[in-house]
Order: C-alpha cells, then structure tokens, then sequence
C-alpha cells in the first residue's frame, strides 16, 4: 500500500468524512484503501467473512459522482463501514457466523443498515463473530478464529470481535457490533476501540438475527468518540418494524461532545467494581479516574445493594431465550454448530421457567438500584472487563491468586449490569498493560443518554493518547 | 429450600427428555459441569428473589405502557 492510502486509513471517521464533503478525497480512494488493507491483513486476522470489493467500488464511483454534482448524502457519505454478520443486507450472505446460515441470502435490509446506507455510508464487508453471537471469544468454528491485531496469538473477545479488529486493523473507519451481555464493548476494550451498547429500545434490532430478545442491541464502534456518535446519529430511533423501539426523541450526539466533565458526577460501586480484577487493568481505570477528577468531574462511592447476583442472571436469560429461537435446529441439525454453542443451547433448555423468571425479577431490582443511584450521579465508571486479551483458544482466564476461571463467567463481571438493566454503556480506550495489550473502562449512563456518554468519553480522549496508538502489523 | 443433588448424566438425560431433546451419546457429559454450576448460582439467585421484602417485583418482562413508567417513557 502507498503512503497515501496508509495516510487516508489513519483518518479518523470524521476527519474522512470532512475532506469527502470538501472534495480533498475521494470515496473511491477511502474505499480503494480500505479494500487494500483488508487484503493486506485479513488472513491473519479472520475479521472478515465476506468482503464487498466489486460492490463496494461500484458505490464509491458513484458517491464520488454525487459529491462532485453537489449533492451530499449525508454524514457518512463515502465512509467505508463494515457490518458483523448478523446484521441482515439484502442480496448478500448473512451467516451469523454460523454453518446453518451459511447460504442465508437475505431479501431486506436490517433497519441499521438502511440508516447506515441512507446516511451515504459504504459497506466493505461482512465481518466475523462468535457463532450466532453466543459466546465472548470469536473462535469461530466455521470461518476461522478471530486474532488480535495487538497480538495474534491473543483472542479478539467478542461476540463482535470481527467488529472490534476491523476497526483496530484500520480496515474500516467504523463498523456495526451486536450487544447482549457485552458483545460490542468487550471486543471495544480489548483491541482498544470505542464502542456504544445504546439503552435498550433507542436502536432498532429489525433484520438482525436475534441471540436473546430481552437484551439484544446493536450499536457502532468505531476508533474515537466523536466518530461513535456520528454513527449513531444515524442509526439511533424508533422504528415501526421494532416495537421494542423507543418514542423517546433523539438528539444530536455530536453536539454536546466539547462541553467537559467539569461538575459532573462519577458513581464507583464500592467492593465491585475495583475488586477481582488483573492488576493492570485495575491500575488504568484508577487513572482514567484521577484524570476525569483533573478535568473537574466528582468520583463518589455509590453502594448498590444487590449488584452481587448479576452474572447468574445474565447467564440464566442468555441461556434461555437462545435456546428458544434455536430450539428446532438444534434438534434437527445439531451437528451443524459449533462444540461450545451447541453446549450452551442444550444447557438453556435444562434451566426452569422459575429460574429465568426470578432472573427477570432481579433485572427489575437491579435497575430500581441504578434508577435510584442516578440521582447521586451522573454516570458509573468501571472497568469493561476484568483482565486483558487471553490465548486465542482458552477458555479459562487467570484474574487473580492463579486460580483459573470459567472464560463466559468471568468475562461478563462488568458488562452484564447494562444488560441487565437495559442502562446504555461506552466503552472508551484508557491504557496497555505490561505486554502492550489494551484495557478499557465503561461508562454507563442513566436511560437514553448517551449524549453524556459521549460528552465524558471525548473529555477524556481530548487530554489522553490511547485511541491514537495504532497496532504494528 | 430442600438439599439438591448434584447435576448428574442421568439427571440431564431426563431433563432432556422432559424437553423432548433428543441428545446424542456422550452429551450428558459435556454439559454436567457447567449445568451444576448455573443451577447452583440460578438456585442461590432463585432463593434471595423470594424473599419478602421483594414480593411485589414483577420481571423485567412485563408490559409497560409509556409516561407511566419512572423515567417518563
């Protein structure tokens, strides 16, 4: 690849987009770049499942033609984006990282991707993820395992880690992940990426392949915080094709983003959120801290009483409403999934209606907590996940005193308290560990305010470095 | 609550076959450890969700109407 093309993938999103609409670049040298690189590094890294090269520059022709006729789509014009592959494009494959959906052509578009199309946004690609989204590792059976770009002996979490590669490996400037128990902020933190679990209900699930209904979000990750919120710009809203879509209006994400953390408040929920963790990863989250409290923002210890539990409850509801949707594959062609998968299926058929439904009733208790909380704070900061990118393959991880623990359990000691109480969460870049593996904290926000979210994540990514420091590949 | 019994093979055999889930030789197995210790964690959950102080929670899975709720819909 040129210097040039190198220069164009170094963008970010916004900078890209700004030099579209003032001709500086054209769409079809974004594209031609993007398409490059993914060439140049997709065999490594198993990001993506199919690549849209022939299409993809078809489309930058004609969006160059556009924008030179003076006639400007919108945001994302010209953007090369990429999609995970649950997320439904009419006329291409949509796996769902599965073999069962191997040949699944679909004849309608997800709604987030016709928002994303419509705001000018270019699809490179489809990208790879844990089997039809349960799971946090992305050792995809059937289309490779995900690696790392930091280091690719290391696992990408997931269950969008073709998402969070893709945006780390510059192969894109944005891509769309799926979050139920923390599928878009894991893989986020753990190849050092911005990425956005919106409030339940604020981005549409239409034409995306469900994992568990009650909890499924889709939302954008991206390398800064600004180029997050212009994302969801164009996704965020109700959508008459998803009832479980919000009225609530939407705002402008972008506008608040200069506005600084001066006078805010931060939650830390003592004896969680700072306990069981690797100690680096302890070590950068204290420090994002102190550095949000120099920029003038309060860190006040908020107790939620019932916090402990919440990893059983995530587990119990992601166990059961997958097992329902699957329910007659897995009893016709059980062969066809994955060995991990198809464990996790049959479990969530042993589990009683008693169980998910106490689950249920936490998930009510354990958002009065936060509801309640929210007039303390103003958002909670914690770590995303308690330790960094593990082998590719384990399915243990070592936190503390040496002692090995279950990967699924462990990996959702943060991630499930959004989840569960359907609170929106970001997930911004704050530091490396020792071996220069990234660590990333969570921001969560009161109901539909994600504004505030991305306001604190861009104070912070305005004084700190970490979103700029690119993987040596 | 009564003692349980660990999660065996045959205990999922039947529990598979309450479900109608026809499982291959050898899956018991795979399963048991995970199973008793979600059962175990669901249980101990199960058991603080009953207590009386949160009688009147309903779950999460209730309808809602919108302008009724605490955060104003």
């Amino acid at each position: 690849m040129g210097k040039a093309a190198k220069e164009l993938l170094e963008l970010s999103l916004a900078q890209a987009a700004r030099f579209v609409k003032t001709g500086e670049v054209s769409p079809v040298d974004l594209v031609g770049a993007s398409l490059e690189r993914i060439k140049a590094v997709n065999d490594r890294l198993s990001a993506y499942i199919s690549v849209f090269e022939d299409e993809a520059r078809k489309v930058a022709k004609a969006a160059e033609t556009m924008i030179m006729a003076g006639h400007d789509l919108g945001p994302l014009h010209g953007i090369p984006v990429a999609l995970k592959d649950n997320l439904a494009v009419k006329g291409f494959r949509t796996t769902a990282g599965s073999k069962i959906l191997k040949d699944w052509i679909p004849d309608h578009d997800a709604t987030v991707t016709e928002r994303l199309r419509r705001a000018g946004a270019i699809f490179v690609g489809k990208l790879n993820m844990h089997e039809f989204a349960w799971g946090g590792t992305s050792d995809n059976p059937h289309y490779g395992a995900v690696r790392n770009p930091w280091d690719t002996e290391r696992f990408p979490a997931g269950s969008s880690g073709g998402s969070g590669v893709a945006v780390a490996a510059r192969t894109c400037y944005g891509a769309i992940g799926t979050d139920t128990g923390g599928s878009i902020r894991l893989p986020s933190a753990i190849n050092g990426v911005v990425g956005i679990r919106p409030t339940y209900g604020r981005v549409s699930n239409h034409g995306i392949i469900p994992l568990a209904w009650s909890m499924d979000t889709a939302g954008p990750m991206t390398r800064t915080v600004e180029d997050c919120a212009i994302m969801f710009n164009a996704i965020a809203g109700h959508d008459p094709n998803d009832a479980s879509t919000s009225r609530t209006p939407v705002v402008d994400y972008t506008e608040a983003l200069n506005r600084g953390v001066k006078g805010l408040r931060i939650g830390v929920v003592p004896g969680y959120f700072f306990h069981h963790l690797q100690p680096p990863v302890r070590d950068a989250v204290k420090a994002a801290l102190k550095t949000l409290e120099g920029l003038g923002a309060d860190v006040v210890d908020v107790n939620i009483e019932n916090i402990h539990g919440n990893i059983s409850a995530q587990l119990t509801i992601e166990a059961a409403e997958p097992s329902t949707y699957h329910q007659r594959w897995l009893r016709e062609q059980p062969e066809n999934y994955g060995a991990d998968v198809r464990s996790l299926l049959e479990i969530g058929e042993m589990l009683l209606a008693t169980h998910y439904l106490q689950a249920q009733r936490y998930r009510t208790l354990l958002r009065q907590e936060f509801i309640e909380a929210f007039k303390k704070v103003d958002v909670f900061i914690c770590p995303t996940l308690p330790f960094t990118a593990t082998k590719v393959g384990a399915m243990k991880v070592v936190i503390e005193n040496a002692v090995e623990e279950d990967m699924l359990s462990a990996i959702m000691q943060f991630t499930g308290v959004p989840s569960l109480t359907g609170l929106p969460s970001l997930n911004v870049p704050c530091g490396f560990d020792p071996d220069g593996l990234p660590v990333g904290m969570q921001i969560i926000g009161r109901p539909f305010d994600e504004a505030l979210l991305f306001r604190m994540g861009a104070a912070f990514q305005s004084v700190t470095d970490f979103h700029k420091r690119a993987p040596d590949l | 609550m009564a003692k349980r019994k660990e999660v065996t093979p045959a205990t999922i055999g039947a529990l598979a076959d309450f479900a109608e889930l026809p499982l291959k030789p050898g899956r018991e197995a795979v399963i048991n450890a995970t199973l008793e210790a979600w059962i175990k964690d669901a249980n101990e959950l199960s058991r603080k969700m009953s207590a009386e102080k949160y009688r009147n929670l309903a779950p999460a899975t209730v309808f809602t109407h919108p302008g009724e709720t605490e955060e104003g819909g």
